[in-house]
């Protein structure tokens, strides 16, 4: 281990060792869930780890019709996506409007989104099931998704600021130049060229709703209308689940972020150092 | 960009934000300074408040639940310098060039895809007395652990998952990121000067990503302080006892489950201090980088 920039042959190896430590020790989780959810109760029971001795799907089958997963999995394809475009038109327009456009209140107005970023949904979370109450949207699709695009939104328009502020000035000028209105610009000139980026906070944006817990735990009480992440948080509380079924429903689960993640893996890892290092 | 006037945009900008602004006013703003409130209050949530002064914070200071709460986070943060060391070691390590490193990094990745949700209840299942890590400890030889029913072991579980496990491969593809905007002279430099690798990463490495370093531990913080409801809903439930509870599990606790949401409402204002300070911090460091 002397050298600066190639190190030892010896040190190289151990680095190997430990890369691959720390790959099982991220792996061996989901494994022992994938094989639990192909085995039976009783397997389980006598061998928690092993690969199973004979793959079944009634495990799978149970949780997507019987514990409601099917339903659940529908409506979330349902809300997020609509969430994510409500999320993604507020993100867009603010942040072009911090990014590029000249007033007043420009600057107290971006630090108090800022400031509002972090705060926990637990601290939130009183007055906004009031407030759904209040607008009678207890329950109801627009009360979830709302809540969700409020909670996100803050975030998403940081990253679209910065996106923006560093586009050239002169395309602005120029289409204004052409008489081109503020929407307009917006919509046909700049948004085309933010793709990139809104493809991230799209990502971003995606996860966070997709795997959202509290304010869907209370707005959402009806059972038929919980998210597929709501459900299977209020499945792991139900007494005596067997544990293949719990498994399975989480293999259903994992599959639409997984899946996302192989189609865009270089747009979401990407998406990691979106807004956060400059210098 | 041309200096024409502050309000030069006219009204547009205003209605661009004006959703954004709506719902940040309805869903954030407003919630936290109505916490405040109703901090002073006999409530449930639903009806009629009742002022009843600083009898909330009274009882909150003599609530032996609210000092565990408090306890746990700390033992939360001191996983997060772990979490620094050991990011930036192996993406040290990683930037000497290693061959089938693309292949790990999408693997590590992983667990931070998941949300907190799953990942919860797939430990609950994972860390149980009888279940698969202590089956592969008792046949490695070594004792039973009760990852989830001794208290001590449960907390500093619950930080293991959070603050090392989740984030490591997103901590390791971030530093790298930053890494490689460092000059690569400087390292030649270095070698040439005869730095081994050691000295390099402390002398040259980490002072070149002290912003990144700084970012990722407001990071840590937020996500110890303000993100980590979800997990411990499904993974402990707070418990054994009060083991596990962090401040947002007990307003979730005293509000929603006890309905004292009054009383909730004071751990609600101690959280928003921890929190207004954390977000304080994060600007700075937000605009610090930006000169």
């Amino acid at each position: 281990m002397r050298s600066g920039s190639s190190l030892a042959a010896g040190w190289r190896v151990l680095v190997q060792v430990l890369l691959v430590v720390l790959v099982v020790a991220s792996l061996l989780p989901l494994y022992s869930v994938i094989a639990a959810s192909f085995k039976t109760a009783d397997e389980y029971v006598t061998s928690p780890f092993l690969p199973p001795r004979a793959p079944t799907l009634d495990a799978y089958a149970y949780s997507l019709v019987s514990a409601r997963l099917l339903q659940y999995a529908v409506n979330s394809l349902v809300l997020v996506p609509v969430g994510l475009v409500l999320y993604l038109a507020v993100c867009i327009a603010a942040g072009y409007a911090f990014g590029k456009m000249r007033f007043r209140l420009r600057l107290p107005l971006f630090l108090l989104v800022l400031f509002l970023t972090i705060f926990p949904q637990l601290l939130l979370a009183t007055q906004v099931f009031k407030l759904t109450s209040l607008l009678h949207l207890t329950n109801t699709a627009a009360g979830v998704i709302l809540s969700w695009v409020a909670y996100f939104s803050p975030f998403g328009t940081y990253i679209m600021t910065t996106y923006f502020r560093d586009m050239p000035y002169e395309l602005v000028e120029a289409a204004r130049i052409d008489g081109a209105s503020p929407t307009r610009i917006l919509v046909q000139v700049m948004t085309p060229l933010a793709g990139p980026m809104i493809a991230t906070i799209a990502i971003i944006g995606f996860q966070s709703m997709w795997n959202e817990l509290p304010f869907s735990l209370l707005i959402l009480q009806n059972q038929g209308s919980r998210t597929l992440t709501l459900g299977i948080a209020m499945m792991r509380g139900e007494f005596g689940l067997r544990v293949p079924i719990l498994s399975a429903a989480v293999v259903i689960a994992m599959a639409v972020p997984l899946l996302l993640f192989l189609l865009f893996q270089r747009r979401v890892t990407l998406g990691v150092t979106a807004g956060a290092i400059k210098g | 960009m041309p200096a024409r006037g502050l309000e030069r945009d006219g009204i547009a900008p205003y209605v661009f934000l004006a959703p954004l602004l709506v719902l940040l006013i309805a869903f954030i703003l407003y919630p936290v300074l109505m916490n405040l409130v109703a901090s002073f209050t006999e409530w449930k949530g639903y009806g009629p408040m009742k002022w009843i002064g600083l009898a909330n914070y009274r009882a909150m200071l003599a609530d032996a639940g609210f000092w565990t709460s408090l306890w746990n986070t700390g033992i939360l943060v001191c996983y997060i310098p772990v979490s620094v060391v050991v990011t930036v070691f192996v993406s040290a390590l990683l930037r000497e060039g290693l061959p089938g490193w693309k292949a790990y990094r999408a693997i590590l990745y992983i667990p931070n895809l998941l949300g907190l949700v799953i990942i919860g209840v797939i430990f609950s299942v994972y860390l149980r007395d009888d279940g698969p890590l202590n089956l592969l400890l008792t046949w490695a030889g070594g004792p039973k652990l009760r990852f989830l029913t001794s208290p001590w072991l449960a907390i500093n579980a619950v930080a293991v998952i959070k603050v090392i496990w989740i984030h490591l491969g997103f901590g390791l593809i971030y530093f790298l990121a930053a890494m490689n905007g460092i000059d690569a002279g400087v390292y030649e430099a270095a070698l040439l000067d005869g730095a081994g690798f050691f000295q390099t990463l402390w002398r040259v490495t980490v002072p070149s990503i002290r912003f990144a370093i700084e970012f990722w531990v407001v990071f840590n913080f937020i996500e110890v302080f303000a993100r980590m409801f979800s997990l411990i809903y499904t993974l402990t439930q707070g418990g054994p006892g009060y083991a596990t509870f962090t401040l947002e599990y007990g307003i979730f606790s005293q509000g929603f489950q006890k309905f004292r949401v009054g009383y909730s409402s004071a751990w609600s204002t101690v959280l928003f201090l921890f929190c207004a300070a954390i977000s304080f911090a994060q600007i700075r460091l937000m605009r610090r980088s930006h000169v």
